[in-house]
This record gives structure tokens, C-alpha cells and sequence, in this order.
């Protein structure tokens, strides 16, 4: 582990079991699984914004739960500040969990409808006894005034109903600083917000990173809104990296035929620069039973013979260091 | 220009609440033209839903029109009674939602369903040519035949999605009101369903009216847009010139604060203070407070749309 890296992931695989039905099970012994992810290997650095880019069923939610722990690696591991925390448990992992927090799609359903905004956000520090009373509010009205929820006072008793969608994002905000974590993961946090309160939001997140030194993991299926954040992107498909780099490699020069494919496919909002690129055939494939080989050579434009059979590693391209691609075909 | 197919004329939508009147949808004057795409966009809280369920008269009690009318095929349909509107509702206007499992029959094959579509518009087809059309349709659609004797659940979001672009095919529709009809789907699911859409709007010189919070989709498929804000209609122009050279300051907002990927810049523009409560909303032009040009004027009175430019209507004193 180097010193720069806040998260190590190494091999990561979670299957989950597909539920049958008991006459279903006597009579086929084999089980299933759903391959959520299937063997994926990154770092995040520390300080940098690190986007995990796909579409749904990708696996990219599941990398980032299994990183904070919510689910348990069916195989390989996730190293956290040099410490392997893939089966880290109890007051060891509850300790570690201090040091990340997450903030959801949706504010709304991440916040208790019947607790004030602010017991919400100071309800980690009695959790982990860090803070009651007094104390506790005066450092909720701290991180208030920190994130932009103001006027504080009358806002620390509303609660979230009694929120714009805005504050509430400030709230959950607010709720994952108030435990100074080294790491965020931030799943479609900007999903839901309408046009003119993404960009709010995105400085808003950008802002408090520089105070508070934060790392980002930025899960997202909008590769626009990433592109405005992520210092590095990884494009997952099917429960694997297909490829990964700095923004700029990704973004300008896409290696992986898929990649190309999901940069050309995002709407623009310029008529001039409607889409010429043609779009591959069909959709996701099933990840119970994925295509053997490289998981997207039946929908590949410029598939070989060899792709179906032999799964591409992700290793550098162009003689780039740091832009990795899992093609056969892109040197 | 083409004849009209559908004219909103100063069309007025209310929802009481206990907190108070919302006027959702607020004189609002458009005019849809046969074989065009309309995109119609704006933020969530807009009216441009409200207005999509208006012309259906689908409102959701207590959503009531208020007031205007809404002429289609020279009859106002708000005077219609709940049979012919019955009639009229998924036969000659077709909507496309942004969930298709809500619109489907969830225990009829898609088969079933395309027939029974065709049958009931030309009772004179027999049911093996309607199979036959069916399948034909299917095919068009980019949907393997083998799949046609699946249930909407089998299938995908994308699939389902353009089995309602088929369903309105087949009934022939006047008018499509899409309403966010990409918003679940997965980009490249997204980009290959509006190929589709525009394959077929060309083919077939379809009408369809877009709504949409998604500007990058409008971009890609609308003739002309409409924008609302806070209930009201604020611009209307051709696709080209709004992008161009959008007057109305909300559009003009609006357009820089949308991620653009094509672009190199690293930062979007923020557009201050967020859309009112329609409980309370603003004297003058809904949009003064938000406004880095607002004068006076502004304040009191409230701008009519106008055609300021040829073809390009705007709601604004700037361009008095």
C-alpha cells in the first residue's frame, strides 16, 4: 500500500445467490448467482475525486457498498488506509465506518421524516459518543453555517419535509462532514436535482472538499455531470472495469469500443451536434450468465474471434501509464 | 407551415391545496403542428406535465382547468363529454409515459396487445392479419419476433418503451404526448430509442409533443421548443435560433447550467435562487427575483408572450 492511496481495491468479487423457488432447488442442484462484480482492481487517491461511471447493472453501486463495508466481498479485498477491512467486524469495523460516510441519490428518503434537521446531523456524534447536548449543537451549527444552511437556528428544528431539495442535500451533507471522514462515497448525489441545482450542488461538494480535505468516490451514470468533477474515471460494464484513466485520457481519447459508445450516447444539448455515431445493438446482457470472453463482444462493432474466447486484462494503452483498457483489439 | 393539430388557447390549470391555490398552468397559449416535434421543457414544478395531463383531461383531483380551451380537430376537447373523450384518448392521441409497466396489460402478451390495438381501430382486419401487421410492427420496432409473445415484464425498460411507440403506430395517432419518455432508460438505451423516434417521426410524419426536464434530448429530436417556468410559457422558437441565441433570461440560464460533454469548460454556470412557490408567487414576471436584467418594470407588471423576432415568441420586457 503507498501512502498515497486512501482505498486499495484488489480483485473484488460479490456474487449474490439468485432466490429459487424450493421445488426449483430440489430438482436443479446447480445454484446461480448474480455477478454483480466479477474481479475489479483500483485505487483511490487521496484528495482526488474518483468517478465509478456505468450504466445500471454495471456493478458500480455494489463496488461502492462493498467499499464501505455495507456488503461483504464474496472474494477479494478492500484496503482501507492500509488496513484489509473486507472482513474487518463489530467494534473494529464500526470504528473504521467513522472514517467514510455516503451520501444517496435521494436526500429525502435518506433523512428520518420524524427527527429534526439538526438531531439528524448530530445524531452520529451521540452515536459514537462524541458529543451530547450543548456541545452537539453547537457543532451541528458549525457544520450548518459550514455547508450553507442558514439561517441556522430556525433550520435546526424543521424538519426535512419542511426543506427545499437543496437544503436537504446540504443536510445530508452536513450529516456525513459532521464526522471529519476521510472518504465520501457519493452515490448519483445529483441524480434527482433539477438542472439549475445540479450546478449548485457540484460546487457545493467541489467547495467543501477543498475544506475539509475530503476524497471523493463519485458513483454516477451521467458521464456530463462526472465530467465536472472526477480527476480519474473507471467505466464499468458488467461487473467489470473496461476502462480506466485520468479524465482528460477517458473523456478525449476513449480506448474501449464501449466506452466510445456510452461518451457518444449522451444527449448534447446543442442541436448542431446531433449523434452520428451508431449505437451498439441490443442491451445489457444478464449478469447470472455473462458472455464468455470479453462481456461485450456480442455487441462490439470490430469483435474477433478472439474476444469471445479469452477475457481481456485491463492493462496500459498507447503507452500510457495510466489509461488501461480491457480490449484485445487497442493497442 | 402545416396545419395545426392541436391549439392551447390560454389554457389556465388550478390545484387547490390546504396551503393554498397553485396555478400550475397559466394562460398558456401553443400550437402543435402536424408532422413536428415539440419539445416542451422546463424544470420539475414547471406545468409542463400538468399541461401534457390537460390536454388528455387526465389531471389528478384536485387538478382542475380552470380555464382557455383546447382544440383538436376543430373541437374543443374540454367540452367533449367523458365518453367521446373516452374515444379519442389512446386512439387518435397516444401517450408515451416514463414508466411503460404502467401503461401496459401486465397479464396480456405484447402480441396480444398490439392486436387487439389494431382490431379495435380496423375491426375489419381478421386476426391473422393483424398478427401479421404485428409482426411486421415489432420488427420495425427493432424487437426480435421471437419476443413479441413475451409479458412487459420479460422485456426490457427499452423494449417496453418502444412497444408504446408501437402501439401508437399502430392506432395511427394524430398527436404522441411523450412525457419523459427516456428518463428511466440507461444512455444507450436512451440514444437507441430516439434513433427510433425519429426514424419513425420522418417515416410516418409523426406528431409528437416532447416534455422533458432533459435539454440534451430536446437538442436531439424537437422541430421547435417551448419553455416554461413557474406555470407560464416564457419562450418559443424553432430549435436552432433557441439554442443559438436564446432571448428570455431563464432560457438563457437555463442553457449554460446544462452539462455539456462535448465541451471543454470545467465549470458550469450557476443560476441563482430557485423556482417560486406557486402559492405565493411573484408580482410582475414570475421570474424577476432570479433575473440579472430585471428594470422596474418587471416588478409590477407581467409580460405577455410575444412574437419579438419572426417565429421566435418571448416573454419578456427586454424586448418591448
Amino acid at each position: 500500500m503507498t501512502e498515497q492511496n486512501l482505498v486499495e481495491v484488489r480483485n473484488l468479487k460479490k456474487w449474490f445467490p439468485v432466490q429459487k423457488s424450493f421445488i426449483e432447488r430440489l430438482v436443479t442442484r446447480q445454484r446461480q448467482f448474480v455477478r454483480a462484480v466479477d474481479g475489479v482492481d483500483f485505487d483511490i487517491r487521496r484528495g482526488e475525486v474518483f468517478g465509478l461511471a456505468g450504466e445500471s447493472g454495471s456493478g458500480k453501486t455494489t463496488t461502492g457498498r462493498a467499499i464501505l463495508r455495507l456488503e461483504k466481498p464474496t472474494s477479494g479485498s478492500v484496503w482501507f488506509e492500509g488496513e484489509n477491512i473486507s472482513d474487518v467486524n463489530g467494534e473494529a469495523l464500526r470504528l473504521k465506518r467513522q472514517r467514510m460516510q455516503v451520501i444517496f441519490q435521494d436526500p429525502y428518503a435518506s433523512l428520518n421524516p420524524r427527527m429534526s434537521v439538526g438531531d439528524a446531523i448530530g445524531h452520529s456524534l451521540e452515536i459514537f459518543g462524541m458529543a451530547k447536548g450543548i456541545e452537539k449543537r453547537t457543532r451541528v451549527m458549525s457544520m450548518m453555517e459550514r455547508v450553507g444552511l442558514t439561517p441556522m437556528a430556525p433550520l435546526y428544528e424543521k424538519f426535512p419535509h419542511q426543506l427545499s431539495g437543496g437544503q436537504r442535500q446540504r443536510a445530508v451533507m452536513a450529516r456525513a462532514l459532521i464526522m471529519h471522514p476521510d472518504l465520501i462515497v457519493a452515490d448519483e448525489p445529483i441524480a434527482m436535482a433539477d438542472v439549475s441545482v445540479r450546478a449548485l450542488l457540484l460546487q457545493l461538494m467541489m467547495d467543501l472538499k477543498e475544506e475539509f480535505d475530503l476524497t471523493y468516490l463519485f458513483i454516477t451514470h451521467d458521464l456530463a455531470t462526472a465530467k465536472y468533477i472526477c480527476d480519474r474515471i473507471a467505466v464499468m460494464y458488467l461487473g467489470k472495469i473496461v476502462e480506466m484513466g485520468t479524465l482528460q485520457q477517458v473523456y478525449s481519447d476513449p480506448k474501449h469500443p464501449y466506452t466510445q459508445a456510452l461518451l457518444a450516447a449522451v444527449p448534447v444539448p446543442d442541436p448542431k451536434a446531433r449523434r452520428t455515431t451508431p449505437m451498439p445493438r441490443g442491451e445489457i446482457p444478464s449478469s447470472i450468465t455473462p458472455p464468455p470472453g470479453c462481456r461485450f463482444h456480442p455487441r462490439c462493432p470490430i469483435a474477433e474471434e478472439i474476444c469471445s474466447q479469452e477475457i481481456p486484462p485491463l492493462e496500459p494503452k498507447a503507452g500510457q501509464e495510466e489509461h488501461l483498457a480491457a480490449c484485445h483489439l487497442v493497442k | 407551415m402545416s396545419e395545426p393539430v392541436l391549439q392551447i388557447r390560454s389554457l389556465s390549470v388550478d390545484y387547490p391545496t390546504r396551503a393554498g391555490l397553485v396555478r400550475a398552468a397559466d394562460d398558456v397559449n401553443l400550437t402543435v403542428f402536424r408532422g413536428e416535434v415539440l419539445g416542451l421543457v422546463g424544470e420539475s414544478g414547471c406545468g409542463k406535465s400538468t399541461l401534457g395531463m390537460a390536454i388528455l383531461r387526465l389531471l389528478r383531483p384536485p387538478g382542475k382547468i380552470v380555464g382557455g380551451e383546447i382544440v383538436f380537430d376543430e373541437h374543443d376537447l374540454l367540452k367533449l363529454d367523458d365518453e367521446e373523450m373516452r374515444q379519442l384518448r389512446g386512439v387518435r392521441i397516444s401517450m408515451i409515459f416514463q414508466d411503460p409497466m404502467t401503461c401496459l396489460n401486465p397479464l396480456q402478451r405484447v402480441s396480444e396487445h398490439i392486436v387487439e390495438t389494431i382490431r379495435t381501430h380496423q375491426p375489419k382486419v381478421s386476426e391473422e392479419e393483424a398478427r401479421k401487421q404485428a409482426a411486421d410492427l415489432i420488427d420495425r420496432l427493432g424487437i426480435t419476433t421471437e419476443r413479441m409473445d413475451d409479458y412487459p415484464h420479460q422485456l426490457s425498460g427499452g423494449m417496453r418503451q418502444r412497444v408504446m411507440i408501437g402501439l401508437a403506430l399502430a392506432l395511427n395517432a394524430d398527436l404522441i404526448i411523450a412525457d419523459e419518455p427516456t428518463t428511466s432508460l440507461d444512455v444507450i438505451v436512451e440514444a437507441q430509442f430516439l434513433d427510433l423516434l425519429r426514424d419513425l417521426q420522418h417515416q410516418f410524419n409523426l406528431t409528437i409533443m416532447l416534455i422533458t426536464h432533459n435539454i440534451g434530448v430536446v437538442a436531439e429530436l424537437a422541430d421547435r421548443v417551448a419553455v416554461m417556468y413557474a406555470g407560464k410559457l416564457v419562450e418559443l422558437a424553432d430549435v436552432f435560433p433557441l439554442f443559438d441565441a436564446p432571448l428570455h433570461p431563464y432560457t438563457q440560464g437555463l442553457l449554460k447550467s446544462v452539462p455539456n460533454i462535448r465541451l471543454k469548460e470545467d465549470h458550469l454556470q450557476i443560476m441563482d435562487g430557485s423556482p417560486p412557490d406557486l402559492i405565493n408567487p411573484p408580482s410582475g414576471c414570475k421570474f424577476h427575483p432570479r433575473c440579472s436584467h430585471v428594470m422596474d418594470r418587471c416588478r409590477t407588471e407581467e409580460p405577455l408572450l410575444r412574437e419579438t423576432q419572426s417565429g421566435h415568441w418571448t416573454a419578456c420586457w427586454l424586448y418591448e
